[in-house]
């Protein structure tokens, strides 16, 4: 009882602070941060028809987090899904429009893709850990920024990415998809909710019970949390991190996939643009941290992170700056990071204290 | 006990000079418990004062409150008879405090003089910290090479830039403890009586922490005994045996091998013929361990076994004596899997096993108690029943998905079974203490009925009675016919265990005896690196 | 061969080197504080963060008071500022470093982007100042000694964060806490402390970069400024195997491509864009692929340090 009493306590005290802190930077450049928030809040519930456009803008935000909450059991940091989205994404279009076929079929072969294009990209990292090396915290990083000129030329390209109709046009997009081979919208109380929440929420309960209650989750665990334990059991690091490193990347590609092909909230009107990654891969990873790498609890984090996307669009008619809402959302994930680190000492004070008895 | 308790010895009660450190009422409380219970302590110049205690009688946490590393919860502090308040080792050193410490305080990749330079508050003069080095080295016979990299150097060295650190200050105090696991017999003897002269002729207090009898009846001039936080008994060395203060370090009559073997008594001379039984019996058969010319390299570069060849018989137990890092870890990880050989060969039951492949061992029926157990042994973020299924999670699962059931079941079981204190099988594993971790530990690596089970300083920084559980249960493994390698650096531990001794030094075995005609004479000069 | 003639124009013209020496500048000064954290035992994956934020204040300090002096001690805050929160919340509190970095550089890439907008900045780069005779060097010496004086600030950081690691007790202590902070602890070394004023340093020496990339550079602020050299300030760490040398050697590698990405253009008439502007981080990670196995780093090197736990 008094655990959780502190939890709640400290994460009421911690968002507490991000807002305030927020507010008053927006009265600061001279704007009304209540009107800020009502904005946000209109913007992503109470609007008409918003919240199945939060649920929309929530999915690809959570397979992102879902692929990060994999790695990351395994002791590897990959932060590196905004381009691992984006290659993903790339292959979607490209294998969608080249192979074509009826509706449903076509759906299945762009999330296929979708998931093997962001699985290699996550592998080039992967490999270069396990052959070589090269912390992937920082391989990752780096073919983020690579990642965004391989598909940047991509689109450049009329025999890759670009929609015939567009060479020459100002800005390089692809095709549009068609209206048969989009990812289907269920009405739901006037709102219309993209299908593509529920296949995050399926993955999501998948991931939750594949480490909690498989022997893959198991040694997936062991692995992050003590990699010599785990080579004794047999869990090589190699194989195993490399698995983890490609189920991540596949999620993200999945999720830059739902973002094409989805309905809800509107990425790029099914076309895949420039910077069509919209920074969905960092606030998916954040999504990630704030659940403390949990499947379930990360359903309900990516849901308000959504929130923050979408009502975002409603902030610019409050006069101020519709970027604000990246300062609120960095700020709120800033905030979430203390109470576990508190409590993670807290515990183990106590630990300590109650079991080594006289040293 | 908030009174001193009698000074039996009448040293320095009233013609002695003000004592060099006067603790009064010393109490430290770790949250429901008391690791010291306001214990008094005197120390006199040119006297060497030995701590005796079990595992967890308080002693390390009293020296810690003295060099600063923790804060007392109530007493007073008299350093020369100045009250003080020692918040940081900083502190302690400017008092003239020094403690050599038993692990942990040599940084590898620094040089000697770089290590020795560590920890103090001046500004950095690596010329006057060299001069000083030699001038330590002269005076008490402890020559080094200022320039050398510390992570190269043998063991015993080591010890000696640990000395020559505590000793670079100056301090007119100084605090060893439990020196003697990184030192052989010998050296050990050596450093003392060499220490004893200077301690005398310069005036300075020494303390002496250990829980071995013997070392501390040959080295000290003044004992005090701790139990349960408290000082129990302080008399003078030359007016105390062995058993008086065995029974008043455990608090009763101590009679069984183990535990008098756990308290650092050797008894080679006795004769005990139920000895060379076993190992002679088994000795006919085929190895069910076998480890030919391994050679291994550390991350350093250098070689961490050399050319070492070793074998283990069914029910017997293969005692690897030697003084720490000599290649004993090594050891222990080649039989993990952890080790890759880069010549050599491993054979358990006549097949030759794989070091390049994770899990090898495990499989083949390598059991292992690691020497670090938050290595290899546990996985502090999992729950105990998770750990104590940790090598074989396939057991309890049915199609790839653990049976939730027959996983609380099992460990519910071996937790009864090995008297695992703890919240229940849910508990994360970091909430438990240190002899329950390793009480995990041996009941997993018993459950899934291993040929051969490697036990590396299985009962380092356990209490007696959780020692003699260790014991008990190895013999047990043994008497069933499961082999057992002992590695460890307390030499009693395996004069009490094994069946036959091998000594490791560098990297390899350099001799080997049936316990029966064990000579410490001889243990002690292999252990040092003589040739046997 | 057309190829191979065109890498050498690229390389015996004399621009190549006043560009690579621009981007090897910052790429120095951050990754010299950078090298800092990370014998200290920190992966500071802020530095990205730190760049930014220095940027804009030292942006924001220059319009206020038309004065570089002013501009680059706004910078310094700006990057010490970051690292004040990466310091504390992963060494006081210990919340995951990697974290604690990542959230930062969002934020702060956020917070650049939205204060953008609502502040107008008016900044240029400083005049530059010629050195006597050294500019004369061929290729290299108006790269080198032609330059807006902030650059000059190079030859002062290096050897004193060389100076600070190697020559003094702080230094001893930071690549203790780095190696082994349990010897340390016990050692009377305050380990974490040690590890937050490294960051404070690579703040510092960030700080010092935002200022130079906004006064030598580019001249004006906009949140693309930094784009991920940052994280080459970061591999260049690893790429030079944690010593001072090599990650300066690092940087400058990796500032010839950055370099090089704006002069091949000139004598490739089809080298696509996005293969030039992905160039230098394919060559980081082409010098990381070759060189780190072959490094040893410091041995607790992104572990947080608990005393009494592992």
């Amino acid at each position: 009882m008094m655990r959780q009493g502190e939890w709640l306590g400290l994460y009421v005290a911690s968002v507490a602070v991000a807002l305030g802190v927020s507010a008053i930077l927006i009265r600061a450049t001279g704007g009304d941060s209540l009107a800020v928030f009502d904005a946000l809040i209109e913007g992503s519930l109470t609007g008409s028809g918003r919240w199945g456009l939060t649920l929309g803008a929530a999915a690809p935000m959570l397979l992102v987090a879902l692929g990060t909450i994999v790695s990351a059991r395994a002791g590897l940091v990959n932060i590196g899904q905004e381009g691992q989205l984006l290659i993903g994404t790339a292959f979607a279009v490209y294998f969608g429009f080249r192979i074509g076929g009826p509706g449903p079929f076509n759906l299945v072969v762009l999330l296929v893709a979708g998931s093997i294009g962001g699985a290699l990209w996550a592998g080039v990292a992967g490999v270069l850990r396990f052959r070589r090396g090269v912390p992937e915290v920082l391989s990752t990083l780096l073919l983020v920024t690579v990642a965004s000129q391989v598909t940047a030329y991509a689109l450049g390209r009329e025999w890759l990415l670009l929609a015939s109709n567009s060479v020459g046009a100002r800005n390089n997009v692809s095709e549009q998809l068609a209206e048969d081979n989009r990812l289907p919208n269920l009405n739901i109380f006037g709102n219309q909710i993209p299908s593509s929440f529920f296949l995050g929420v399926v993955f999501a309960v998948i991931v939750a019970f594949a480490l909690a209650r498989t022997v893959w989750g198991f040694q997936l665990r062991m692995l992050g949390r003590s990699p010599q334990a785990a080579q004794r059991a047999g869990v090589s690091q190699r194989s195993f991190g490399m698995r983890a490193m490609l189920t991540s990347g596949a999620f993200a590609g999945l999720a830059g996939t739902v973002m094409f092909a989805g309905g809800g909230f509107q990425f790029s009107n099914y076309k895949f643009v420039p910077g069509f990654s919209g920074n969905i891969g960092w606030t998916g990873l954040l999504v990630a941290l704030v659940a403390r790498e949990r499947a379930m609890p990360a359903i309900a984090v990516a849901i308000a992170f959504g929130a923050l996307r979408t009502g975002s669009s409603f902030v610019g008619s409050t006069g101020v700056e519709a970027r604000v809402t990246d300062v609120i959302e960095g700020l709120l994930v800033l905030a979430l990071l203390v109470p576990p680190a508190v409590m993670f000492i807290r515990d183990r004070r106590r630990a300590r204290a109650a079991t080594t008895a006289r040293t | 006990m908030s009174q001193a308790p009698p000074d039996r010895t009448g040293v320095d009660a009233h013609t002695a000079p003000t004592p060099a450190v006067d603790l009064r009422g010393i109490t430290k409380r770790f949250g429901a418990v008391t690791a010291c219970d306001s214990v008094d302590l005197t120390l006199s110049r040119g006297k060497i004062h030995g701590i005796l205690g079990e595992n967890g009688a308080g002693k390390s946490t009293l020296m810690k409150i003295l060099i600063g590393l923790v804060l007392p919860d109530g007493g007073s502090i008299h350093i020369d008879g100045e009250p003080q308040q020692i918040h940081d080792p900083l502190a302690a050193a400017r008092l003239g405090i020094g403690m050599v410490h038993q692990h942990f305080s040599l940084v590898d990749p620094l040089t000697v003089w770089e290590n020795v330079a560590l920890g103090e508050g001046s500004r950095l003069d690596p010329g006057a910290v060299r001069k000083r080095i030699g001038e330590i080295g002269d005076h008490y016979g402890l020559h080094i090479d200022p320039n050398a990299r510390v992570g190269d150097l043998t063991a015993g060295l080591r010890q000696r830039v640990e000395i020559i650190k505590c000793l670079r200050r100056d301090p007119s105090i100084v605090i060893f403890d439990e020196p003697t696991s990184v030192l052989t017999p010998e050296e050990s003897t050596t450093l003392f009586e060499s220490f004893r002269d200077v301690v005398a002729a310069e005036g300075r207090a020494v303390v002496l922490v250990s829980h071995k009898l013997d070392e501390v009846l040959a080295a000290t001039d003044e004992i005090t005994i701790m139990r349960q936080g408290r000082v129990v008994e302080h008399l003078r060395t030359m007016n105390a045996d062995a058993r008086t203060l065995a029974r008043a370090m455990v608090g009763r009559e101590v009679s069984l091998r183990t535990e008098r073997a756990a308290l650092g008594l050797i008894e080679v001379d006795e004769a005990d013929e139920s000895l060379a039984a076993p190992a002679a019996a088994s000795m006919d058969r085929e190895p069910v361990l076998s480890i030919r010319h391994a050679t291994a390299i550390g991350a350093q570069g250098a070689p961490v076994l050399d050319d070492l060849s070793l074998d283990v018989h069914a029910g017997e137990i293969l005692g690897i004596a030697g003084v720490e890092g000599n290649g004993q870890r090594a050891l222990g990880d080649l039989l993990s899997s952890l080790v890759r050989l880069s010549s050599g060969e491993v054979s358990v039951g006549g097949n030759v096993i794989s070091t390049r492949t994770p899990g090898a061992m495990t499989a083949a029926g390598v059991g292992v108690i690691p020497e670090d157990r938050h290595d290899s042994g546990v996985v502090l973020d999992m729950t105990v029943a998770e750990n104590l299924v940790l090598m074989t999670p396939q057991q309890v699962a049915n199609r790839g998905v653990l049976d939730r059931a027959k996983l609380a079941r099992r460990a519910e079981q071996m937790i009864a079974e090995f008297d695992i204190q703890c919240a229940g099988p849910e508990a994360p594993m970091w909430s438990l203490s240190g002899g329950n971790q390793q009480r995990v530990v041996l009941a997993r690596e018993l459950s899934y009925a291993p040929e051969i089970l490697v036990a590396a300083q299985p009962t380092r920084g356990l209490d007696v009675g959780a020692i003699e559980y260790m014991t008990d249960r190895l013999r047990a493994a043994a008497a069933e016919g499961v082999a057992i390698l002992l590695i460890s650096s307390e030499l009693e531990e395996i004069l009490d265990l094994a069946d036959r001794i091998a000594v490791m030094y560098r990297g390899a075995i350099v001799g080997e005896m049936l316990r029966a005609d064990a000579d410490l004479e001889r243990l002690s000069l292999l252990m040092g690196g003589a040739a046997a | 061969m057309d190829f191979v003639n065109g890498l050498w124009d690229a390389i015996s013209t004399a621009s190549t080197y006043q560009n690579a020496a621009l981007f090897a500048g910052l790429l120095i000064f951050a990754a010299s504080g950078e090298w800092v954290a990370e014998r200290s035992g920190t992966i500071n994956i802020s530095v990205e963060g730190m760049l930014l934020s220095a940027a804009f204040t030292s942006a924001v300090g220059y319009t206020v008071t038309e004065s570089f002096v002013v501009g680059i001690c706004c910078g310094v805050l700006g990057g010490m500022v970051v690292a004040g929160v990466q310091a504390e919340m992963s060494h006081r509190l210990v919340a995951d470093q990697f974290v604690v970095g990542l959230t930062l550089n969002i934020l702060i890439l956020g917070l650049a982007g939205f204060l953008d907008r609502e502040i107008d900045l008016t900044t240029k780069t400083a005049e530059k100042v010629q050195i006597p005779l050294l500019h004369r060097i061929p290729l290299v010496g108006d790269a080198i000694f032609d330059q807006p004086w902030p650059f000059y600030l190079l030859f002062v950081v290096v050897p004193v964060s060389w100076w600070l690691v190697f020559r003094t007790r702080w230094g001893l202590e930071v690549r203790a806490s780095g190696e082994d902070p349990q010897a340390a602890d016990v050692s009377g070394i305050d380990v974490n402390k040690r590890r937050r004023q490294a960051i404070y340093y690579a703040g510092l020496t960030s700080g010092l970069g935002g200022a130079f990339l906004l006064f030598v550079q580019v001249g004006r602020f906009d949140e693309g400024v930094v784009s991920g050299r940052g994280f080459i300030a970061i591999a260049a760490v690893i790429f030079g195997g944690w010593t001072l040398r090599g990650t300066v050697a690092g940087c400058v590698i990796f500032a010839l491509a950055l370099g090089l990405r704006l002069q091949l253009p000139r004598y490739y008439e089809g080298v696509p864009t996005e293969l030039l502007q992905a160039f230098p981080f394919l060559v980081t990670i082409l010098g990381m692929a070759i060189f780190a196995k072959r490094v040893r780093p410091p041995a607790a090197l992104a572990r947080p340090f608990i005393r009494g736990l592992k």
